[in-house]
């Protein structure tokens, strides 16, 4: 009975008033209108100079190339809201795949092989989240760590030669139908996209995440478990940096030592388009993967174009900095998605 | 009221050092069901680690706790733990969640539940609509971070309304509320523990405060409990303050228009907006009172924080408007915030570097060290200031002394202006003698001095004038010295009192 006590108070007290109601989706989800609809302009654009860049077969063709590097923002996501950031992304994506080819050379089958590659991404997930929380140190040293380490174990696995893929199946993991009529890849963004989103907006453990990227020492007095919320964050960026590995080499039937070495700065890059602040706190699963979808966008706008590809890198530095531009100078503080 | 009393909370004989400082040397301290408990002591006396040792976030070497339910049964400590909140002095709010989460969200212990928006906005209105329902109305989907200092004040306390706890320790509560939201603050208290059992142990170092909302006291004195559970109405003024240890700094200090009289002569330094001009000889001590809006306004445009066409300065060598607190300091314009935590320390910068960093700026240094660590040491002498190394971090010192730290910044700095943000917020009694002292003395050399304060009393105390603001931000009036009262103060600002 005095459990409670305060409670009773409080509902003995006011009746219910007026309450200012939140925006409906269309102002939760502002900014990411705006990358939606920035997304769509730029294709336009693409479509106006090659026409064929606005056909079904060319959206197949931006999916399927986007598909990886969307399922990588997503885990990036996920430790830039607790405030942290995850350089090894890459490089566990290159490993996954080599070990992945590498267990199939030894006679395991596809599930198998898929298995331990995930393993990779546990196991490197599990070091960062540890040395992280338990030893206190700073995220960007420590997956600054497991980025190099990882990344030489991808060379040392096969001792730098690429390894093509052993099961004849396994191009069923990317391309196949579990779905009628949807291919995996869609399928899978699909569906890690929603399941984080609603995560990250239903869930106490997603509210979580928010809080400590918030303010850690606030987070920490007010009872959330500021070192479990971190951990699972880094745990889940290294699993979904592996899965996407995998979805690769399933595509391209082959796996290679450098495969993910541009891949960490375009996750992060996603991100930031999407609304994240690097400084925590913020930030959307929608967000991310259509800064994914932004920057996956620009790359085959500048192949279909014929630009020289190296002009790339500079394309996508615009697009961030006109993104955080946009961002700086809306008027609204930005808040937890 | 009680027939007879239950002690939620007995502390006895709770003993705690860190490295060879002993803080708590053996402290006695119980509160009961349905009591407002005033918890009293100078900085450093260990009621922070003692509050700290009873929710568990700091361990104790000897001594023992015990937690029991309304009908007297004992409690597991972890279990008892759970029955007790704490609003913190320095808040502990989530900047980019919304007002709603922030209350709300500690009360979730799993993280498998799910967050129910709706609902969680339906309790944190509900809470935050007992201190204040047309604020809770409109900001409950707002980020925190957009709040003022007083907002996020009152969202913390909300939180811990609706923690279902049946004891909460407020340290500090109304250091950042105005005097309406105090009193609003108080009658609900009141009524929560008479009416519902909970219990309130509140630390406070403002007299008048004590009096208006504690019927029991503790006294805790270097770590050891002086006054255990004694009628507030029984104990005087003097007497409080002698138990806690610092009756001569309570000493009547003298009449104070006697050292500014003698105050050198100089170009006053005019302030104006609108329909108004304010002129300060040198020397003068203008208070500033009221709500935040009006204030922070004038505030912000004296250190050049913020370019609004509002205020303009008139004084020999001065822009109409400092372009930056750099311009500003170099100039003689002074300031001493009042969010010591946010923006007024440097966590990471050891207490020498804290202390000299406006001097840095007003002289221009390029080489730090050398003759700064003897200069350090002084100042920090002067202010009485304990710390065991000029490069220990600033957190190795109790909120009290953190603040001296940042006093320490400007005074003695020969400076023309200096604007002062609520500077003796959470230092106790003794401690704000001696910065009032010091500051008169500062003033009596000929700087003009900006004081915001929500205590009215500090006010009358230390002013020669003051501009009062109304809710709305607008300027009510300008009462000099001898007109002076509190009510006028309530009366103009629009705040009761």
């Amino acid at each position: 009975m005095t459990e409670a006590s305060t409670q009773q108070a409080l509902q003995n007290g006011s009746a219910p008033l007026p309450i200012r109601q939140r925006e409906g989706v269309i102002g939760a989800y502002r900014t990411e209108i705006a990358i939606a609809i920035a997304i769509v302009l730029l294709a336009l654009a693409v479509g106006s100079q090659v026409p064929q860049a606005l056909s079904w077969g060319n959206f197949a063709n931006i999916t399927q190339a986007g598909a990886p590097l969307m399922i990588m923002s997503l885990g990036v996501l996920l430790v830039v809201i607790t405030g942290g950031i995850d350089l090894s992304v890459g490089s566990v994506f290159s490993l996954t795949g080599m070990v992945t080819a590498q267990a199939m050379a030894y006679g395991f089958g596809g599930v198998g092989a898929s298995l331990i590659g995930l393993g990779v991404g546990l196991v490197f997930g599990s070091i960062n989240g540890f040395l992280v929380t338990i030893a206190g140190l700073a995220p960007f040293v420590v997956t600054l760590i497991t980025f190099a380490v990882a990344g030489s174990l991808a060379f040392i696995v096969t001792n730098g030669r690429s390894m093509p893929i052993g099961d004849p199946d396994f191009w069923l993991l990317n391309s196949g139908s579990l779905v009628p009529g949807m291919p995996n890849y869609i399928l899978f963004c699909l569906v890690l996209l929603v399941t984080i989103e609603i995560f990250l907006k239903k869930m106490v453990a997603g509210r979580w995440f928010y809080a400590v990227g918030s303010s850690s020492a606030a987070a920490f007095l007010l009872g959330i478990p500021v070192k479990r919320t971190k951990f699972l964050a880094y745990v889940a960026s290294s699993l979904l940096a592996s899965f996407s590995g995998l979805l690769t080499i399933s595509y391209i039937l082959n796996a290679e030592s450098t495969a993910g070495s541009s891949l960490m700065l375009q996750a992060i890059a996603a991100v930031v388009i999407g609304g994240a602040s690097l400084l925590g706190g913020t930030g959307t699963a929608v967000g991310a993967a259509l800064g994914a979808l932004m920057i996956t966008v620009i790359q085959n706008g500048v192949n279909l174009i014929g630009i020289n590809s190296f002009w790339q890198g500079s394309v996508t530095g615009a697009a961030i900095l006109i993104a955080v531009l946009i961002d700086r100078f809306s008027k609204s503080r930005r808040r937890a998605g | 009221m009680h027939d007879r009393q239950t002690f939620v909370v007995t502390v006895r004989g709770l003993t705690k050092s860190y490295g060879a400082t002993s803080v708590l040397k053996g402290v006695d301290f119980s509160v009961a069901r349905g009591e407002v408990h005033a918890l009293l002591g100078g900085n450093g006396a260990g009621k922070s680690t003692m509050i700290r040792i009873i929710t568990g976030s700091a361990a104790k070497d000897g001594g023992e706790i015990e937690f029991r339910d309304a009908a007297g049964n004992l409690r597991a400590e972890a279990e008892g733990r759970r029955t007790v909140t704490v609003v913190h002095q320095e808040l502990a709010l989530l900047p980019h969640l919304t007002v709603a989460e922030n209350i709300v969200l500690p009360r979730y212990s799993s993280g498998l539940s799910v967050f129910d928006g709706k609902r969680s906005v339906q309790q944190a209105y509900e809470a935050l609509g007992l201190i204040d329902r047309d604020f809770a109305a409109c900001s409950l989907h707002r980020p925190v971070g957009d709040l003022s200092l007083h907002e996020g004040q009152m969202v913390e306390i909300a939180r811990a309304l609706s923690s279902g706890a049946q004891l909460i320790l407020l340290d500090e509560p109304t250091a950042n509320l105005t005097a309406a939201e105090t009193e609003r603050l108080f009658s609900l208290l009141r009524r929560l523990a008479r009416e519902n059992g909970l219990s309130v142990v509140f630390v406070s170092h403002r007299m008048k405060e004590i009096r208006q909302i504690a019927d029991i006291c503790t006294i805790i004195r270097d770590g050891r409990t002086v006054v255990n559970r004694v009628a507030t109405s029984s104990l005087s003024d003097t007497a409080i303050v002698e138990k806690m240890g610092q009756l001569a700094a309570h000493a009547p200090t003298g009449t104070v228009s006697g050292a500014r009289r003698s105050a050198p002569d100089g170009e006053a330094l005019t302030i104006r907006e609108e329909g108004l001009e304010m002129m300060l000889p040198p020397g003068t001590i203008l208070g500033v009172a009221g709500a935040p809006a009006g204030p922070e306004s004038l505030i912000s445009a004296l250190v050049g924080a913020a370019q609004s066409k509002r205020w303009s300065v008139s004084f020999s060598g001065w822009p109409q408007r400092f372009s930056s607190p750099h311009q500003a300091a170099t100039l003689g314009a002074g300031f001493i915030t009042g969010d010591r935590s946010q923006k007024g320390v440097l966590r990471s910068l050891p207490i020498i570097d804290n202390v000299m960093a406006s001097r840095r700026v007003t002289r221009g240094s390029r080489l730090a060290g050398g003759r700064e660590n003897a200069e350090c040491f002084d100042i920090l002498q002067a202010l009485k200031v304990k710390a065991a190394s000029l490069w220990d971090l600033p957190d190795t010192l109790s909120g009290g002394t953190q603040q001296k730290l940042l006093l320490a910044r400007w005074l003695g700095v020969p400076s023309r202006l200096l604007v002062l943000e609520e500077p003796t917020r959470g230092v106790d009694i003794g401690t704000k003698k001696e910065i009032y002292q010091l500051i008169r003395d500062m003033a009596s050399s000929g700087t003009i001095i900006v004081w915001w304060s929500t205590e009215n009393a500090e006010l009358l105390e230390v002013c020669d004038r003051v501009v009062a603001f109304d809710t709305e931000g607008r300027c009510a009036g300008i009462i000099d010295r001898e007109e002076l009262s509190e009510d006028r103060l309530a009366d103009l600002t629009g705040m009761a009192a």
